[in-house]
């Protein structure tokens, strides 16, 4: 599973990560604005340490990784976690988005269809992430996603000279279903007949 | 890396793991008794893993486990993880592997030895864990040491046909009761005084 294959969304593309992308990554996880929004996935380090690291990520089994892309270009990444004894389970450990891409829409794009993969590829029943809570722009997409809160941690991230709560909020399958349902990535295989049955005769009946 | 030894009362100390210990920490995770509110009840165990397992956790700089011993016999194990030293939070855990121990307070003890050793040496500002709702016990002992539930995680676990919810909780130094303070902090806090 460790890298992640292409998942469409309509303005964004989630694909399998390569090492050109890695001075992108090094790049985000050294910006004081990503930092202080959310949890970077390695600190800043040289280019052989981030190949090492893209090694060891392609062997992992509990968890996928994949690079975001818009028009061509590289703008983000994300990467989920799979639960410790339950893997129709998952966490989003981090998703990070370009700061020159924010307020575009483009991580609203990524983690929709990220989700619809999740839910309705891997037949996932839950999916987790935690946020800070000062993280407006976040908030807002898990809460239209639909995600609920479950646990409130108080004063856990230092930055900027204070801290900051964090919020543990999670999602289920049927709350996917309603929300979603119509964001498929295929279209319905509804009534097709099968491999070897015969077709049906037209004009018979109508139709 | 390994906790020092921390002496506690009721026969419990907190020491560092040996070879032996990561031998029984293996097997008791195999073990229907103790494993109702922990993991998946599979895993590697041959020796060149447990050997490998042993190592890393010596020498992760994000970790400190210790090996619960009663009366002298290693009976569980208890640590902090994923201790993130810039906001200086981190998770906490136990695991009493001696089902025939339960109720004794062994577990109350470590978690305050924990508790202690991570307020007044590794200078957390906070941490935070996660234990099964029936689990009263646990949580319990954790409570005494300072922890307050923060929420609750439904359907966390499946066990014996049904779903178990999770309780999750987080401990400041300011939560610790002082009174429980053990030595050698609380004789260092009366010499000063």
């Amino acid at each position: 599973m460790a890298l992640g294959g292409t998942i469409r969304g309509k303005r964004t593309t989630l694909r399998t990560p390569t090492e050109d992308d890695l001075a992108g990554y090094n790049r985000w996880m050294a910006d004081m604005r990503v930092r202080h929004l959310a949890r970077v996935w390695h600190e800043p380090a040289m280019p052989a340490t981030w190949k090492e690291r893209l090694t060891e990520q392609t062997k992992n089994k509990e968890s996928v990784l994949w690079s975001i892309e818009s028009e061509g270009a590289l703008i983000g990444m994300v990467r989920i976690q799979f639960g410790w004894d339950n893997r129709l389970r998952a966490w989003i450990d981090a998703l990070i988005i370009d700061p020159a891409q924010w307020r575009k829409g483009l991580a609203s794009d990524a983690a929709l269809a990220l989700h619809r993969y999740l839910f309705d590829y891997l037949d996932m029943q839950r999916i987790n992430t935690t946020l800070r809570a000062d993280n407006a722009a976040a908030c807002r997409i898990a809460e239209r996603l639909g995600y609920t809160e479950f646990a409130h941690g108080h004063e856990v991230f230092y930055r900027d000279g204070a801290y900051v709560d964090e919020i543990w909020l999670m999602m289920d399958r049927a709350t996917w279903d309603a929300r979603w349902s119509s964001e498929r990535e295929y279209e319905p295989l509804g009534s097709r007949t099968l491999p070897g049955a015969a077709p049906r005769a037209r004009g018979k009946t109508g139709d | 890396m390994f906790g020092p030894r921390l002496d506690g009362g009721n026969g419990t100390t907190l020491r560092p793991p040996t070879r032996e210990d990561y031998d029984l920490f293996g097997r008791w995770q195999l073990m229907p008794e103790v494993t109702r509110f922990w993991g998946p009840r599979y895993g590697t165990q041959t020796p060149a893993e447990i050997e490998e397992r042993m190592k890393k956790d010596g020498e992760s700089q994000t970790a400190f486990l210790w090996s619960i011993a009663y009366q002298d016999e290693t009976v569980g194990f208890t640590g902090v993880f994923g201790i993130d030293w810039v906001s200086r939070d981190a998770e906490t855990g136990i695991f009493i592997g001696r089902h025939d121990l339960y109720g004794k307070g062994i577990a109350s003890e470590a978690v305050r030895l924990r508790m202690a050793y991570i307020w007044n040496e590794l200078g957390l500002h906070r941490t935070h864990n996660w234990i099964a709702l029936p689990n009263r016990g646990s949580w319990r002992a954790n409570q005494k040491s300072g922890y307050a539930q923060i929420g609750t995680y439904p359907r966390s676990w499946y066990r014996s046909g049904e779903w178990v919810d999770e309780w999750l909780g987080e401990a400041f130094p300011h939560t610790f009761p002082n009174e429980k303070l053990p030595p050698p902090w609380r004789d260092e806090s009366s010499r000063g005084k």
